[in-house]
């Protein structure tokens, strides 16, 4: 009796055994570009040196930062994420040549926060992006172009379009500098067109408009001819929308002349520390109004923002300043985790682009705007706050407290919305799935 | 009778030789990875742009540092030509070689009177100053630039043959053809009479040759080729904007061009592999030591400085021409 017994329980583990390896030996073998069993390969490309590289510049050592602080951590699922940055100087054919060196030598999983508007337009045609299947997350862009989901499916954006930006300007010119003079300073290509189309919609008319051509504001005295310009049209309220270096020519040169309009800086251009930098002095800044989406790089009563000034200080290049470029680096690094978790232990590309449209909605985010996304919509963040700049640069609510704007890049109206965005996970290091 | 027979078997077995080149370049290209098929296609547009500076600065003696603003003027030619016109890739690239050649014309012209520095100032000032002219006028695209999209590979090569590939296989082909018209030129009466002038132009005068007439016959030639690898660039990258085709673009030809051998056709192929070539060096070094994102910035302009310093000193006129010395010593 005991004899059969044993000789039935051998039989049931030998066929149990031998069903299992023929079902574990016919499961397809996991293999993905840019993922091994100990890394994950991520690549941006963002001007590190040039014209325009003036606060861009931290982004990638800050996403690098936070990368480190969550390798230390375990990683994701056991994998270590490795982020490549590659110089383009924000000159589209570099992000061409940078970007195929990323995917076809160094064969990244995904690109993560590209940066610039016409470098991104130049790179989904040229390197056929959407038809290898590369995702490219968070872009660092509001070109409300992006958000068409046809034209760019395996790409997501993270801050709010330009058109959305100068619907909520547009809407705050409405209610609070009625009857004024307005004039408009931007950067003439899709990332300032983008928002002269939105504010054309909106019924905002300019009476003094100036276009400027990237890079130009390297030109010594176009500050000086900008602000003449403004002041011999009789602007009193100035909208920039701008890089950060343009914006220090343009204060720069208005200090030089005397000249205080009411200052509206967009939210690319208007980073203090950067500006400082640039030897722009901060008390010019006194009073500057200026679209935000993220609370101040020095709200430390802010759970992000404290979480990552520790972060910066113990894993970033020593002496990196905690500004709104390192809190927004940090950020997409955040996001970027997020999303590798929610794509599974087994990432795929086509895997981690299901992930942010089913669950990047949820994501945990330092800006106080919902997210957008979904299987019908790339769309990131959705709105702003308005804020006051003092002569240290810090910035305040308009009116003493937070009031969000949410709108869409289309004809949608500008509403003030109630979203509470959702909690930091614990030590800031996510454990979504 | 038979001077002729000889010309004519001389130019068969350049004919033969070339096929045989494109042959081994299409096996190449079904050999290797894609990165090193679009690295190919832009050593080929390289040799088409340095096969316009030996023609220039080589044979007729003429300095020039805006070949990239020529590059500039074909692109754009054959942009706007594919864009608005709809036409075939074809009639665009035969678009930007006229457009760039009677620019060429009138650079000619007025280069005519200068030589030496002046002249290298003249056209450096125009490599500084035409591409920034695209950012004035919105139909040019600005800044940005304008696409250009020569469309997928035909549906008969299958679907594994990639973008890059094409890219290849168009950018090699009008190389091959565009080098075997350039040799044949020099090879001719005209570019006898360069060499004539660029040895004495006082000579050369003297001896019948109208040195301003054949000056600008030079540079509206170079400017065809370099209008031709500026179509071919704005091919490989999809795009053509006023970035592509900076003062960097115009330093790195000249660069490649002494490198090879500013006065050797067969050079131009070194030169261009040389210039793609560089990026790799600097990418493997930086590598090795440990600061990649920095070091890259600056490696590949002081690795092409070095190379350059190196090749004045020990090989002033191209490795080409060493080697050749060496073979006659030999003899």
């Amino acid at each position: 009796m005991i004899r059969k017994t044993r000789a039935k329980g051998t039989w049931l583990a030998a066929t149990v055994l031998a069903v299992g390896s023929l079902f574990a030996t016919s499961l397809p073998a996991y293999a993905e570009t840019g993922v091994t069993s100990t890394e994950i390969k991520l690549g941006i490309t963002l001007p590190l040196t040039g014209a325009a590289s003036p606060g861009y510049n931290k982004i990638g050592n800050a996403m690098n930062a936070y990368f480190k602080y969550v390798n230390e951590n375990g990683g994701v699922y056991g994998r270590k994420v490795t982020l490549i940055q590659k110089n383009d100087e924000y000159s589209p054919q570099l992000s061409i040549a940078k970007t195929n060196e990323l995917i076809l030598r160094d064969k990244v999983f995904a690109l993560v926060g590209p940066l610039g508007t016409a470098n991104f337009t130049a790179v989904h045609k040229s390197v056929g992006i959407a038809n290898r299947g590369v995702p490219s997350l968070f872009l660092n862009t509001g070109f409300s172009g992006f958000a068409n989901k046809k034209a760019y499916p395996t790409s997501f954006m993270v801050l709010p379009s330009y058109a959305m930006e100068a619907k909520i300007i547009a809407q705050f010119l409405k209610e609070n500098h009625a009857g004024k003079k307005l004039a408009l300073v931007y950067q003439n290509d899709e990332f300032g067109i983008d928002g002269l189309g939105a504010f054309k919609a909106a019924g905002t008319k300019f009476d003094v408009s100036i276009p400027y051509t990237s890079g130009e504001q390297a030109t010594p005295g176009i500050g000086t001819r900008w602000a003449t310009t403004l002041r011999d049209g009789g602007a009193q309220v100035v909208v920039f929308f701008g890089v950060t270096s343009a914006t220090g020519a343009l204060l720069g040169g208005a200090a030089g002349l005397g000249f205080r309009p009411q200052w509206i800086l967009g939210s690319v251009g208007s980073d203090p520390l950067t500006l400082r930098g640039l030897g722009v002095p901060l008390a010019l800044l006194n009073g500057a109004q200026t679209l935000a989406g993220n609370p101040s790089p020095n709200d430390t009563s802010d759970e992000y923002v404290k979480q990552f000034q520790e972060i910066n200080t113990k894993y970033n290049i020593a002496g990196t300043n905690f500004d709104d470029y390192v809190l927004q680096g940090m950020n997409i690094g955040l996001m970027t985790v997020q999303a590798l978790r929610a794509a599974g232990s087994r990432p795929t590309r086509a895997g981690l682009i299901r992930a942010i449209e089913t669950k990047g909605s949820t994501f945990a985010s330092v800006a106080y705007s919902p997210l957008g996304y979904s299987r019908t919509s790339n769309v990131g963040h959705t709105g702003y706050y308005m804020a006051v700049m003092d002569s240290t640069g810090d910035r305040k609510p308009f009116g003493g407290k937070v009031t969000l704007y949410t709108t869409n890049s289309g004809s949608g109206s500008v509403d003030v919305s109630t979203f509470k965005r959702p909690a930091m996970p614990a030590k800031g290091l996510p454990s979504n799935s | 009778m038979e001077s002729w027979r000889k010309v004519g078997l001389a130019v068969r077995k350049k004919i033969a030789f070339f096929i045989i080149l494109g042959w081994l370049l299409l096996l190449i290209g079904d050999r290797v990875d894609e990165l090193r098929v679009y690295q190919g296609a832009q050593i080929a547009m390289y040799t088409i742009a340095l096969a316009s500076i030996v023609l220039l600065t080589g044979y007729s003696g003429q300095v020039s540092l805006g070949n990239g603003a020529m590059m500039a003027v074909g692109g754009y030619a054959a942009a706007l030509t594919l864009n608005n016109l709809g036409s075939p890739v074809w009639v665009a690239f035969l678009i930007a070689i006229v457009a760039s050649s009677l620019f060429g014309v009138l650079l000619g012209i007025a280069a005519a009177r200068l030589s030496g520095p002046y002249l290298a100032g003249t056209t450096l000032a125009l490599a500084v100053g035409l591409p920034s002219i695209a950012n004035q006028f919105a139909f040019l695209g600005g800044e940005p630039g304008l696409l250009f999209d020569v469309g997928f590979p035909p549906a008969r090569l299958g679907e594994e043959f990639s973008q890059y590939k094409w890219f290849f296989w168009i950018a090699s082909f009008i190389a091959l053809l565009a080098l075997f018209i350039t040799s044949n030129i020099l090879q001719s009466r005209y570019g006898r009479t360069w060499r004539a002038i660029r040895s004495s132009p006082l000579a050369a005068e003297l001896s019948g040759i109208n040195s301003s007439r054949m000056k600008v016959l030079a540079f509206t030639v170079s400017s065809g080729l370099a209008g031709l690898a500026g179509a071919v660039l704005a091919m490989t990258i999809s795009l053509v904007a006023p970035g592509a085709y900076g003062l960097a673009l115009s330093f790195a030809l000249v660069t490649g061009a002494v490198l090879a051998g500013i006065s050797s056709l067969p050079g131009v192929v070194l030169g261009a592999f040389i210039l793609v070539i560089i990026p790799e060096i600097s990418v493997a070094i930086a590598d090795s030591l440990g600061n990649a994102d920095k070091l890259n910035n600056y490696l590949p302009g002081l690795i092409a400085s070095v190379l350059l310093i190196l090749s004045v000193i020990f090989t002033p006129n191209g490795p080409g021409e060493k080697l050749r010395g060496h073979h006659h010593k030999k003899k």
